[in-house]
């Protein structure tokens, strides 16, 4: 590293390769933080996780109960520190979710309004400060997924996924969901916006397709993704111009919007091309899926390669994105991991499951607290002393 | 100390890579050109491949079938599985391998040797023009696993009586509706050996206390299923298909059943 760093001073290397080279460093050697947790609010399992993506310092969690939790993780210099929750929404409070929590999303600009999708067919927009819904869509149908894009400028569209086959989007500013994408012919269990352009949109649905929209045409659908590039002689014929063997459980844009990453209950991941729409082949192997719901995995930022936290059971796999090779397995929790988000700024992950724990995983490069050296020092120096000084009694 | 041994990529290019200049070798007495030209050397992937060959006797079937390789066994070799992906695709594409479905499972592959192959389905049935007009033309020009009724009037220009003897011949096998199968004629037995003798090794490790066991004591097992085709090629290939985890142990390799 201090090659590195005199290479940024004296400008050989770019200053963001220096950051990228210690962020991969860091993505590849979590472990399970020994010093902090999260304090436990939820008494069922935590369904959904989301970290604000303007100071990265609160953790906005659902539960299966209907009960949504913010906690603050600005982080004291102590051991043993228990990342305390801010506020929550309990089963007491009038205007809670009846049903299973599914989805939670900060508002991406501030932090004064997050949005949550439930299984009471309803998603309610809430206003943080009052922890009260400033507005209520509701639906038909239970709701899996909602998203609501990062770097819209000129859209306030949340893009909801239920068991009806059409995409709703609902605007913010008019309060009513001005269109619907057509297409899909199974629930929609997972919609994601593209990071990189406001109106590129992606759906994951049961009838094992992805679809790529554009909001803005009339015929919105761009390209339905294609596992096997177009070739019919690799699988049967009914896996024809599918993007999975199985439904489709979960998908995750990479941070620079141009690969997408997508689970299904074919037990595989793969890796498309989001220009082209192309499979890119990667081949990651067999990854256990358990969940028939949506599956929230996430991809880390900032590393180069950058990796995909993908639940798999009671555990978490780490897998490269570009090669497709295994890294790791986060073990951890005690019953199944429903998602996981990834910290961009601290390159942290934070996980929650059945088990009802929200889980920190740090990265473990060996160094220790300074803190903990300090109190220890009495018995320290004595050890640590002067090198010239024998270890003879001066009694004798 | 980490307990958990993982790869970290080597971020801060601590390692350097040598680089070895061409002149150096040219003291040799030999032409530099010839030493060094890449093409020569095989790909990671073809030299498991004629690892796992060699592990295949193919004497004990009565020269009944080619060397059949599973695409899986040479994930358990080679570790990079998209390396492995993409150099068989490179292969294909230069004929020196042929690709084809066998079993029920959608990404079930297996890959035989063209000059095998060939040599194969010119034992089985010889002197029939049908055939030699099939090896010439889509053995050699056309890398798919499968084939389409368009195609094989349009492009290869076969009639309806050729298609049906070739199915009959065992080359082809009915996928659906006007769209076929390429296959491997009698590799029925085969099929029937491998599966037997995959059952059998799963049956012994899942009788195992805690369904594990030292690839040693497994290889020194006598199961009368394995004999055939060689408990080499079986092990290579229950860690392919993920069947089974290969764990390192300081008692050397551990394989555990999957649930």
């Amino acid at each position: 590293m201090l090659s590195f760093l005199s290479a940024r001073e004296n400008g050989t290397h770019r200053p963001s390769a220096l950051s990228r080279a210690e962020a991969t460093r860091r993505i590849f050697s979590l472990e399970l933080s020994k010093d902090r947790d999260v304090q436990r609010i939820h008494d069922s399992g935590v369904n959904t996780l989301d970290i604000d993506p303007v100071e990265g310092r609160y953790l906005l969690s659902g539960g299966t109960e209907g009960v949504i939790v913010i906690c603050d993780l600005e982080c004291r210099p102590q051991e043993n520190y228990t990342c305390p929750s801010v506020c929550t929404i309990g089963r007491s409070s009038r205007h809670v979710h009846k049903y299973s929590v599914d989805t939670v999303q900060w508002y991406s600009h501030d932090t004064g309004l997050f949005t949550s999708s439930s299984m009471d067919k309803t998603l309610k927009v809430w206003d943080t400060n009052a922890l009260k819904p400033a507005d209520v869509f509701r639906f038909e149908t239970i709701v899996y997924d909602h998203n609501m894009s990062s770097v819209a400028t000129k859209h306030c569209l949340i893009a909801v996924g239920t068991i009806h086959s059409q995409v709703v989007l609902c605007d913010l500013k008019s309060g009513s969901s001005t269109h619907v994408l057509r297409g899909h012919k199974a629930s929609v269990l997972s919609v994601k916006w593209s990071p990189r352009d406001e109106f590129l949109l992606a759906s994951g649905s049961r009838d094992s397709k992805i679809m790529l929209w554009d909001v803005r045409r009339a015929k919105s659908c761009l390209s339905i993704l294609d596992q096997h590039n177009g070739e019919k002689g690799k699988g049967s014929t009914e896996a024809v111009n599918t993007a999975h063997n199985g439904h489709v459980n979960g998908l995750s844009f990479t941070s620079d919007g141009l690969y997408l990453v997508s689970f299904g209950t074919d037990d595989r991941l793969r890796l498309w091309d989001t220009m082209s729409g192309k499979n890119t082949l990667v081949n990651y192997g067999k990854v256990d899926n358990v969940s028939r719901k949506g599956s929230k995995f996430t991809v880390s930022y900032g590393g180069s390669p950058d990796v995909a936290f993908v639940p798999m059971g009671s555990n978490i796999a780490v897998f490269d994105i570009y090669t497709g090779e295994y890294v790791a397995t986060l073990i951890g929790h005690y019953n199944n991991v429903n998602c996981c988000t990834f910290h961009p700024l601290y390159q942290e992950l934070y996980s929650a499951g059945n088990d009802s724990n929200i889980l920190i995983w740090e990265p473990e490069l060996g160094q220790k607290t300074d803190v903990a050296e300090k109190k220890d020092n009495k018995q320290s120096s004595s050890t640590v002393g002067n090198a010239v000084q024998d270890t003879w009694s001066d009694e004798d | 100390m980490k307990r958990s041994k993982r790869i970290v990529p080597d971020v801060f290019k601590k390692k350097r890579k040598v680089v070895v200049s061409a002149g150096l070798q040219s003291d040799w007495g030999c032409d530099q050109d010839s030493i060094l030209s890449n093409l020569a050397l095989p790909n990671d992937t073809k030299v498991a491949l004629d690892y796992v060959k060699s592990l295949l006797h193919v004497e004990v079937f009565e020269f009944r079938i080619p060397t059949i390789i599973f695409k899986h066994q040479i994930y358990s070799i080679v570790h990079n599985k998209t390396t492995v992906d993409r150099q068989l695709e490179e292969l294909k594409e230069k004929k020196v391998i042929k690709m084809f479905k066998l079993g029920i499972a959608v990404d079930e592959f297996c890959i035989v040797f063209t000059d095998d192959y060939k040599q194969h389905v010119k034992r089985q049935e010889p002197d029939n023009k049908t055939i030699d007009k099939f090896l010439d033309t889509v053995v050699d020009r056309c890398p798919d696993v499968s084939l389409t009724k368009s195609t094989m009037i349009n492009e290869f220009c076969f009639t309806d009586e050729e298609i049906t003897h070739l199915v009959s011949a065992g080359l082809l096998t009915v996928r659906d509706v006007g769209s076929w199968w390429l296959a491997i004629p009698g590799a029925g037995i085969f099929m029937k050996t491998f599966v037997k003798g995959r059952q059998s090794l799963l049956r012994t490790i899942r009788k195992c206390k805690y369904q594990e066991i030292l690839q040693k004591n497994l290889e020194e097992k006598k199961l009368a299923a394995v004999k055939k085709l060689g408990m080499n090629f079986h092990i290579l290939d229950i860690i392919g298909a993920e069947l089974v985890k290969k764990i390192q142990t300081t008692s050397g390799c551990l394989l555990r059943l999957n649930e």
